[in-house]
């Protein structure tokens, strides 16, 4: 009663005002229709994703015809909140590209990889992603793009403080930036603030053997490894060795000033040249190293991948459509042209060397194999990520790391 | 050139007049204040001089560090190229819209009220204002989960119609209170002469007390437009279509992850806050008029 | 339209006023029924218009408060009060709480002072006083937000001018990340609040001002009044009312302000900087947690009916002094 009220009064204001033009636009399929017109949500990744997009969607419509892909664009900052909408409103796309998957398995709002595509593509993905792509054993997410981070540092200032090699050891890192500080630049670029302080962090605690689980798969974010992580970097930091507040610094600040010149050391990815540097200094003269462990022993790198989910509509009758337009784009001459647009490693075999052309991507490529991944298959792993986010770097300014991790613990387990 | 410009209060006039009356150490005073005033003046626009300062620089000049206070190259083509390359036009369209609509439904709804109020007296009467009063304690921040549950409900998130409610909802309490104000003060004699005169009382009102009121109504809009023009956080959490997102939440997205446009935030901040200021420079005399009533009652 | 009647007869008899209408006492009883509805045809859309879209987002959220809501943002049925006591357990809620406090007293008091004596600047008579007023206004016209980023850039440790200025002015010997530090960024932030406080309040004040009759000012100064004791005497007390409304409003804004703070540090780092606006938005957004936000902004919307009360209670106080 109350609600038909309000929905009337609702239209009667609309109309009184005449504000037709902005009741929702025509909201594609949804009801009852075709079941070869899907929505496909894709992320924004530079300027040049649309017209991949585009062009892909082009090529699949007149190579099926009848079937057909609404594309949406959205930016990653309003990717959260926009996929939330999506599922309370019930008006999921039929194909969406994320970082996170497994709550949408957990809640039954996604299909199995198995019923999306066919089983050749299914095959061809490469096994550390796959496993990086289920959920209680059963893979859900198909993977998309990946990255790896390695450490960036720059060749000139390296010389003029007379060191000859890259840092092995966080003893290394350390005595490095102490003489690359002498030189009145910043020895090495820590962002820790709330962009993508668990890349960073995870960075360094896997290589004293830190993490976010234990072996049997339980939160260990408060464990000592990673407080002992926290500790050599709030070390560098109290030591004037980092810039200012890395609490608060996001990686674009960092790599504008490594651009410059400015900074020694920083950890980047694949998409940090064309991203960062290149639009900035073109002639930086840095190099790329493994990622340093406390021993120096043994070096491991971020793993960093982003998937494709297909939800269920229209109960299952989307199903044939999607696995068209997905088994379309994950032929192979089709991913490796959007990973050499973009900037991306491979996910699959098949695509697998079309970068290992160019020295730069080999290194990335090269350095896959030892990757490790957060724990995306956790449901709770985005509650925890949102988390890390906003406390970790507080943990190398003025907070005790210990209390700030095993906030972090609490929030994990809570979430679940 | 001053004294042409005085404010409309007549009490304003008088007092004006009784200073000039008393003239006293003349001239140093009216230097001083000169001097703070522009000062002052100078203080408030300063940011706004920065921010179009930097909606003209070009990428080079953004990164350098320390930052200069000039552009080195003046980069015109930057509002041309956030022109056309975004969809600022369209963003700009969508704030005229939720902004007029959020107007017109807010006085459409606030006008009929503050008048009846202040003409009668009845039932209900001060739980309608206290209604009112409380309504104005709250933001639509306060309420934003609760809202955008509301819009998940009624199926209208990521329209504008949303977005028109909501600002008109929390635009209406200070319209009434304004307004409200104003025709309290003006006498029931004027209106009941025109009423005796065989106009009827919508007629009374069109041609008597609106007009009398047109302080308060013009500040009524203007407080409404504002608000309705600069809001972010429904809009921010609402809208999800490109097309249907307000400048406020466009502006800031030229500044994301990977990369910092401030040039282009700030062009577009500039095409923003460029046609309110200019209806502010209109409208100044009547707002100053419209919130004294509104603050005496 | 034919339920209007109901949601008016909602309101209680607050104050049966005798001075009513000027009603004959013998009308039709038909006529009388009439006049009864009246107020509803005016009050009506109003009335609406707030149950509509500020009440119902008030029991909604008080609803989603008690509800168990998944990351992925379905509805999995009733969670008692679990996302209250999740939200009790953050360590982050006491300082949040008191820095909203202390956020909204500061801002408030300064922007009310500053305004007196801005108010008083306007309504002094100068060359270019259009000018300078119309200066004055440009930061209500402006977005908070827009505002709120150009300060941000401007306190931008690498490229902004503020850093600039000082190191040429010799004050700083290198940059200085302003609002990396929790304290420094909470001053800077709540300057920038004040800053755009400063055209509503300071118009509000200068409006009241003119409403000081002259010949009050003339009295005290035939009294032997310096201007000192006019001002304390006779101007503040009269710029009361508009010292009550301007604060009144001043607080219900700054309490709910989100973009400054949601711009210039958003929140961090961790919580540091958050008030509980932005406390409750990245609950729900950062930390996937919609009902413990929910939860939070019912403390929220708690915190705002002490202060109506509150209010309530001094100007009733108020009309009684009068």
């Amino acid at each position: 009663m109350k609600r038909h009220l309000t929905v009337a009064i609702a239209a009667g204001l609309t109309v009184a005002v005449g504000v037709s033009g902005c009741s929702k636009g025509s909201s594609s399929s949804g009801d009852g229709g075709s079941d070869k017109t899907i929505k496909f949500v894709a992320a924004i990744y530079d300027d040049n994703t649309k017209g991949y997009w585009d062009g892909l969607i082009k090529d699949f419509e007149a190579k099926n015809s009848g079937y057909k892909v609404d594309l949406e664009m959205v930016d990653w900052t309003q990717m959260d909140a926009k996929v939330k909408t999506y599922v309370q409103t019930k008006q999921v796309p039929d194909v969406l590209n994320y970082n996170a998957f497994s709550d949408f398995a957990r809640d039954g709002l996604i299909y199995q990889a198995s019923d999306v595509v066919s089983p050749n593509t299914l095959s061809d993905f490469s096994p550390t992603f796959v496993e990086q792509a289920k959920y209680n054993g059963t893979q859900y997410a198909l993977p998309f793009i990946s990255s790896a981070r390695l450490m960036f540092y720059n060749k000139d200032l390296f010389k003029k403080a007379g060191i000859s090699d890259a840092p092995k050891t966080w003893a290394d890192v350390k005595a490095d930036a102490q003489k690359i500080k002498a030189g009145g630049k910043i020895g090495y670029g820590l962002p820790l603030g709330p962009e993508e302080a668990q890349a960073e962090f995870y960075s360094w605690a896997m290589n004293n053997n830190g993490g976010w689980v234990d072996a049997s798969g339980k939160w260990a974010i408060d464990q000592q490894a990673n407080i002992d992580t926290l500790n050599f970097l709030k070390d560098l930091n109290k030591s004037g060795l980092t810039q200012p507040n890395p609490e608060s610094t996001d990686r674009k600040t960092v790599f504008n000033q490594f651009a410059q010149g400015r900074v020694g050391m920083s950890i980047g990815g694949p998409f940090t040249r064309a991203g960062f540097i290149d639009p900035v200094n073109k002639n930086l003269n840095y190099g790329i190293a493994p990622l340093p462990s406390k021993a120096g022993t043994e070096h491991n790198t971020l793993g960093v991948m982003d998937i494709l989910a297909a939800f269920k509509r229209n109960d299952g009758k989307n199903k044939e459509a999607v696995r068209k337009f997905l088994d379309f784009f994950y032929d192979k001459d089709n991913t490796s042209k959007f990973l050499k647009l973009e900037n991306f490693l491979p996910v699959t075999k098949s695509a697998g060397d079309a970068l290992s052309a160019d020295p730069y991507f080999k290194q990335f490529v090269d350095a896959l194999p030892t990757s490790k991944f957060a724990p995306t298959g956790n449901p709770a792993w985005s509650a925890v990520a949102g988390a890390v986010k906003q406390q970790l770097g507080t943990a190398v300014a003025n907070k005790d790391p210990k209390a700030v991790l095993g906030d972090i613990q609490k929030t994990a387990e809570k979430a679940g | 050139m001053s004294e042409r410009t005085t404010a409309t209060a007549s009490s304003g006039e008088q007092a004006g007049r009784a200073r000039r009356a008393g003239r006293r150490p003349v001239r140093l005073r009216t230097v001083l204040l000169t001097a703070v005033g522009w000062l002052v003046g100078l203080l408030f626009v300063l940011p706004y001089l920065q921010m179009f300062l930097t909606s003209l620089k070009t990428p080079s000049d953004l990164t350098r560090s320390p930052g200069s206070y000039v552009p080195s190259h003046w980069q015109w083509s930057n509002y041309a190229d956030v022109w056309k390359g975004t969809g600022v036009g369209q963003a700009l369209a969508v704030s005229l819209e939720v902004a007029v609509a959020s107007t017109l439904v807010t006085l459409l709804c606030a006008l009929p009220a503050a008048y009846y109020t202040a003409r009668n007296r009845f039932r209900g009467r001060g739980a309608f204002l206290l209604l009112v009063l409380v309504t104005q304690m709250f933001a639509p921040t306060a309420l934003v989960i609760g809202i955008y549950r509301e819009m998940v409900a009624l199926n209208l998130t990521d329209t504008l119609l949303a977005l028109i409610l909501v600002n008109a909802a929390f635009n209406l309490p200070f319209c009434v209170w304004i307004l409200h104000g104003y025709f309290s003060s003006i006498p029931r004699e004027l209106e009941e002469a025109a009423f005796l005169d065989g106009a009827g009382r919508m007629a009374a009102l069109a041609r008597v007390t609106l007009p009398i009121s047109m302080p308060g109504v013009v500040t009524a809009i203007v407080y409404t437009f504002i608000a309705a023009w600069n809001e972010f956080i429904v809009a921010l959490t609402v809208t999800v279509s490109p097309d249907r997102k307000p400048l406020t939440v466009v502006a800031p997205s030229f500044v994301t992850q990977y990369q910092a446009h401030w040039q282009f935030l700030f062009a577009t901040s500039v095409i923003a806050i460029v046609p309110v200021v200019i209806l502010f420079v209109f409208i100044e005399r009547y707002l100053v008029g419209g919130l004294t009533a509104g603050s005496v009652k | 339209m034919h339920d209007v009647p109901d949601s008016g007869d909602v309101s209680p008899p607050a104050d049966a006023v005798p001075g009513a209408p000027r009603s004959g006492a013998a009308s039709p009883a038909a006529l009388r029924a009439l006049r009864k509805l009246a107020p509803l045809l005016w009050l009506g859309p109003s009335i609406l218009l707030i149950a509509f879209v500020v009440l119902w987002p008030v029991v909604e959220m008080a609803r989603t408060s008690l509800q168990k809501i998944t990351s992925s943002g379905l509805t999995q049925g009733w969670n008692g009060v679990r996302n209250y006591s999740d939200l009790f357990d953050e360590d982050a809620l006491i300082p949040v709480l008191l820095r909203t406090v202390l956020w909204v007293a500061g801002v408030v008091v300064v922007t009310l002072l500053l305004s007196l004596a801005l108010g008083q600047l306007l309504n002094a008579r100068f060359p270019g006083r259009r000018v300078v007023r119309w200066a004055v206004i440009v930061p209500w016209a402006a977005s908070v937000l827009m505002t709120a980023l150009i300060w941000k850039w401007m306190l931008d440790n690498f490229s902004g001018l503020v850093n600039r200025a000082l190191l040429d002015l010799h004050v700083i010997d290198r940059p200085h990340n302003w609002l990396g530090d929790p304290h420094q960024a909470m001053l800077w932030m709540m300057w920038v609040a004040v800053f755009v406080s400063l055209p509503f309040t300071s118009f509000v004040i200068l409006a009241g001002l003119q409403t000081i009759p002259a010949d009050v000012y003339e009295a005290a100064r035939v009294d032997g009044a310096g201007p000192w004791r006019s001002y304390f005497q006779i101007t503040l007390p009269l710029l009361r009312p508009a010292v009550l409304i301007a604060g009144i409003i001043n607080v219900i804004n700054v309490f709910n302000s989100f973009p400054i703070i949601y711009e210039m540090t958003g929140g961090g780092p961790g919580n540091d900087t958050d008030t509980t606006t932005t406390f409750m938005y990245k609950l729900a957004f950062s930390d996937q947690h919609v009902g413990e936000s929910a939860a939070m902004s019912v403390i929220n919307f708690a915190l705002v009916l002490v202060m109506v009360a509150l209010y309530l209670s001094f100007s009733r106080w108020r009309e009684e002094t009068r």
